[in-house]
């Protein structure tokens, strides 16, 4: 059975594109211009992946508002912000709310669907018991690449997509710089000096929730970042 | 024409500072001394005439009172004293009698009574005559230049023994004549002697008693003083020299006699002695009285009592300078006596014509003026003038009076003056003071872009600066919304163009995943891609200031070592910049400063690529890094093209550029804008600067420490 994709976005243009987009990978799409036209569709059946714009016809921060109630539908299903908005304070604020991943509209077809994949690879693993081979174990910190997850010390790290893939490709060779074009090109976006910043900040924000005295993401001035462990 | 307008313009000062203006401005109340000066010349005009005209009605006064009384003022009042003639003798009235001494300097005898007259070989005589009380006398000063005794041992009256005589001759009131001879053997007393005619034709010299006389050598001639009662004397009297260059020789005779018959022709016009007693009660302090015949000479004269009071003329450089612009053509200057004489001479001949006069004169002291009064005494018809009175002061009262009152004025405006100006001056100061202080916070406040400060100085102040001040305040307001909506311009601008550009490149992406199957087709798409990919670099690059912004926004400071963090960075910038090489120049110590190490990183990244992006291939970057006890300096430096002159700080402005040409990249001159920010966040300042010889430009940023 084919996975439904509902995208949120009063751009007619864009969500038509994407939708093409979608089906061409073979899923199904659903589309919608607004928030009540959405949640109406919502509360009838759920699609397994939502894709929201945060400006919504009216509403300026519509898509937050939808991301919450969408969230509290259902707590599991990937939920993508993709918007024209980029700055800091609503990637924050998607991500705050549950977001599993806040991409800008510059991102490619071929990025955003390199990313559904994922979050659909992800939810199918978290249904099957953990395989051993797919864990990467650095000192306090066990990765499982299949579920996406990441743990520190044993307690859950609550990552976004982007900043899984960054700390994917970080903690995969231990020691090494990694530039910027070299993270963008894991997470499969494209980003400026100071996303890439912030998202470094978030990652690091993330970890001391649970370890204050985590120090294991390296700036290496000028070049990039590194893993210490 | 075009000056003129330019001065309607401008003002005929706008060369000057306000300050030298207001000066100017200040010295114009030297009008008040000028116009003091003027007043003041007024007021002693107006002062002087009253003065003269008082003077004139009390003259007038005295004549009227000596009107038809020729007794009064001639001893003989039958005398017919009109006409004029040269050998007149006019004695003048002394207060006390001279002495016979062979001296004539305490008679203080006009020269109008003298009389002078011309001998043979420059010989001369000068007659002077004085009356007091009933004694008339008579000095005869001779010039002589062979002077010659009788001879002692012979008899006067022999031809032999004959020097220089003088003869008297007068008439007495009878009618009769005498004629007397003064002949002497020597210095001293001589006595008087008429020839007599006795029996036979014997001629006798018969000494006359009533006669005083002394006979004195002088230093050109000799002196003869006598005295005669003034009972033996009528109308007429003359004297006559006879001159003998030796005893015996041939006379030659000169004088006011007949020389043929020793006939006095000549009239003695005495004063009355009771003239001087009428005089008196018109007699004012200060005042001169003189009476003198309708020929001008001087018959009595009246000396003033001394003035009461200090009338004397103010001392001291002040006054002095004052006088310099007053005096001169009002008073005359001191002049000679002879000059002083023919003033007054003149002044007695025209009002002895008829017509009542005043006069100024210059006194005897410097700076001292007389003002004189004369009118003429009628005889009882009224229809001759038989004398003149005139009336003189000194003129000291009211010049003192004018100069008091104009120094006084004088030094009140100069204090005006000096007190205007200084009040201009502060005023001025203060002007210019406040002027160039609100001068210097709008320059400031427009200097520093994004940062106007909007209060500047005055804005309280309630006159026209305030006034300016306030429309300067609204002004750079909205130069600030201004400035404000062009630097969020790029960053709405990019937003806005993000979604279509979505479109375009969600659809470019699609056709080519689906549609694009002819050759031409995926070219096509290919050159649409790459279009719409650089119009997202664009949008990024625009964009550029506002997520720094943000950045900045979200950042905390923590304790770096920033030589550690240059150090790394400039390791790291050969490998991102293979075609330039870089030379770091960093503190060995650790260098602790409070930043943001990303914002310090990419603070460096702006600078360097600025550097990259203005030298040349193989160029050597040098990144230097300077601390001293406050401040920490990291600056980069470039070899390239100097800065274009003028830029100064602009270049760390928003949208500012100035490349000469453009490259591949897109440029919005949002990376100095963005080093600025950076090194504002962390309390510092940027600059740029010409290397020292103009080869090459370096960019410096300071840190407090």
């Amino acid at each position: 059975m084919k996975k439904t994709i509902a995208i949120v976005e009063d751009e007619r243009a864009i969500r038509d594109n994407y939708a093409a987009a979608f089906s061409r990978e073979g899923y199904a799409v659903r589309g919608y211009p607004n928030r009540r036209e959405a949640m109406a569709a919502f509360a009838a059946r759920l699609p397994d992946l939502a894709v929201i714009d945060i400006s919504l016809e009216d509403e300026p921060e519509g898509g937050f508002e939808l991301c919450r109630e969408l969230r509290g539908l259902s707590p599991e299903l990937p939920i993508i912000f993709l918007t024209a908005r980029d700055s800091e304070l609503d990637a924050v604020s998607g991500l705050r709310l549950g977001a599993d991943d806040f991409l800008t509209k510059d991102l490619s077809l071929a990025h955003l669907i390199a990313r559904v994949n994922a979050l659909f690879r992800r939810v199918d693993a978290l249904r099957r018991p953990a395989e051993e081979k797919q864990v990467i174990r650095r000192g306090a910190l066990t990765l499982d690449s299949e579920r996406m997850s990441v743990e520190w010390n044993g307690q859950v790290v609550l990552l976004s997509l982007t900043e899984f893939w960054i700390v994917y490709a970080l903690t995969k060779h231990p020691g090494h710089v990694k530039n910027r074009q070299q993270l963008m090109d894991a997470a499969n976006v494209v980003l400026d000096d100071n996303t890439i910043t912030s998202h470094i900040k978030r990652i690091r924000r993330k970890f001391q929730v649970v370890d204050e005295k985590f120090d294991a993401v390296h700036t290496v001035y000028g070049m990039g970042y590194r893993w210490v462990e | 024409m075009g000056r003129i307008a330019d001065l309607i313009r401008v003002g005929p000062i706008s060369g000057f500072r306000l300050r030298t203006k207001l000066l100017l401005l200040a010295l114009t109340t030297l009008v008040l001394p000028w116009a003091g000066c003027q007043y003041a010349r007024e007021m002693e005009t107006v002062l002087r005439e009253s003065e003269q005209q008082s003077l004139l009605a009390v003259t007038s006064t005295i004549a009227g009172s000596l009107k038809g009384k020729q007794g009064l003022l001639f001893r003989d009042d039958s005398l017919e004293v009109s006409g004029n003639h040269a050998r007149d003798i006019t004695p003048v009235v002394l207060s006390g009698a001279p002495l016979l001494d062979g001296r004539a300097d305490e008679w203080d005898t006009d020269s109008r009574n003298l009389i002078r007259v011309p001998g043979p070989g420059g010989d001369s005589l000068q007659l002077m005559a004085a009356t007091h009380e009933r004694w008339l006398y008579l000095a005869l000063l001779v010039r002589d230049n062979k002077m010659v005794f009788d001879a002692s041992t012979l008899a006067p009256l022999d031809s032999a023994a004959m020097g220089d005589r003088i003869w008297l001759a007068f008439d007495d009131k009878r009618g009769g004549q005498s004629q007397l001879f003064f002949s002497s053997t020597g210095p001293g007393k001589l006595v008087a002697r008429r020839i007599e005619t006795r029996e036979y034709g014997r001629e006798e010299a018969v000494e006359e008693p009533r006669i005083e006389a002394l006979w004195q050598r002088s230093r050109d001639g000799y002196v003869l003083e006598l005295g005669i009662p003034l009972t033996l004397v009528g109308q007429h009297l003359g004297v006559l020299i006879d001159d003998r260059d030796r005893r015996g020789a041939t006379r030659s005779s000169y004088g006011t006699l007949e020389v043929a018959d020793l006939q006095a022709t000549g009239r003695l016009i005495a004063a009355s002695p009771d003239l001087n007693e009428h005089l008196r009660q018109f007699a004012q302090p200060g005042v001169e009285l003189t009476v003198a015949s309708a020929s001008g000479a001087i018959l009595t004269r009246i000396d003033a009592p001394a003035l009461p009071g200090d009338y004397t003329r103010m001392r001291g450089f002040l006054p002095r300078m004052y006088r310099l612009f007053l005096d001169g053509d009002v008073i005359p200057r001191s002049v000679s006596q002879a000059e002083r004489q023919r003033a007054a001479e003149g002044l007695i001949a025209r009002v002895a014509k008829g017509k009542p006069e005043t006069a100024l004169f210059a006194g005897r002291y410097e700076n001292s003026v007389i003002v004189a009064a004369a009118a003429p005494i009628y005889s009882g018809d009224g229809k001759n003038i038989f004398g003149v009175i005139q009336l003189a002061q000194t003129a000291d009262r009211w010049l003192t009076l004018r100069d008091r009152a104009l120094t006084r004025l004088l030094n009140l405006t100069l204090f005006v003056t000096l007190f205007a100006v200084v009040a201009a001056f502060w005023f001025a100061g203060r002007m210019t003071l406040r002027i160039s202080r609100l001068g210097a916070a709008s320059e400031t406040a427009l200097g520093r872009e994004g940062n106007l400060s909007r209060v500047l100085p005055e804005a309280e102040a309630r006159d026209e600066l305030g006034d300016l001040s306030r429309s300067f305040s609204s002004l750079l307001g909205r130069l600030d919304e201004y400035t404000g909506y062009l630097r969020t311009l790029a960053g709405k601008l990019a937003h806005e163009i993000r979604t279509p550009l979505t479109i375009i490149r969600s659809s470019l992406e699609n056709l080519e995943s689906e549609g694009g199957d002819s050759a031409n087709a995926r070219v096509y798409i290919s050159r649409a891609r790459e279009g719409s990919e650089r119009l997202g670099a664009i949008l990024t690059a625009m964009g550029a200031a506002t997520r720094v912004e943000e950045a900045i926004a979200h950042s905390d400071r923590q304790r770096l070592d920033l030589a550690a963090l240059v150090r790394e960075a400039a390791g790291a910038y050969g490998g991102a910049f293979p075609t330039r090489r870089f030379a770091a120049q960093v503190p060995e110590e650790s260098v602790e400063i409070n930043g943001a190490p990303e914002l310090i990183v990419q603070m460096l990244d702006k600078l360097v690529d600025n550097a990259v992006d203005f030298s040349a291939d193989g160029a050597t970057i040098s990144i230097v890094l300077r601390i001293d006890d406050r401040h920490v300096e990291l600056s980069v430096a470039n070899p390239g093209p100097p800065l274009p002159p003028e830029t100064g700080s602009r270049l760390f402005e928003s949208l500012w550029q100035s490349r000469a040409e453009s490259d591949k990249r897109p440029h919005f001159g949002l990376g100095l804008y963005i080093v600025r920010l950076i090194a504002e966040f962390h309390g510092g300042t940027a600059r740029a600067e010409n290397l020292p010889d103009n080869s090459g430009a370096v960019f410096t940023v300071r840190l407090d420490r």
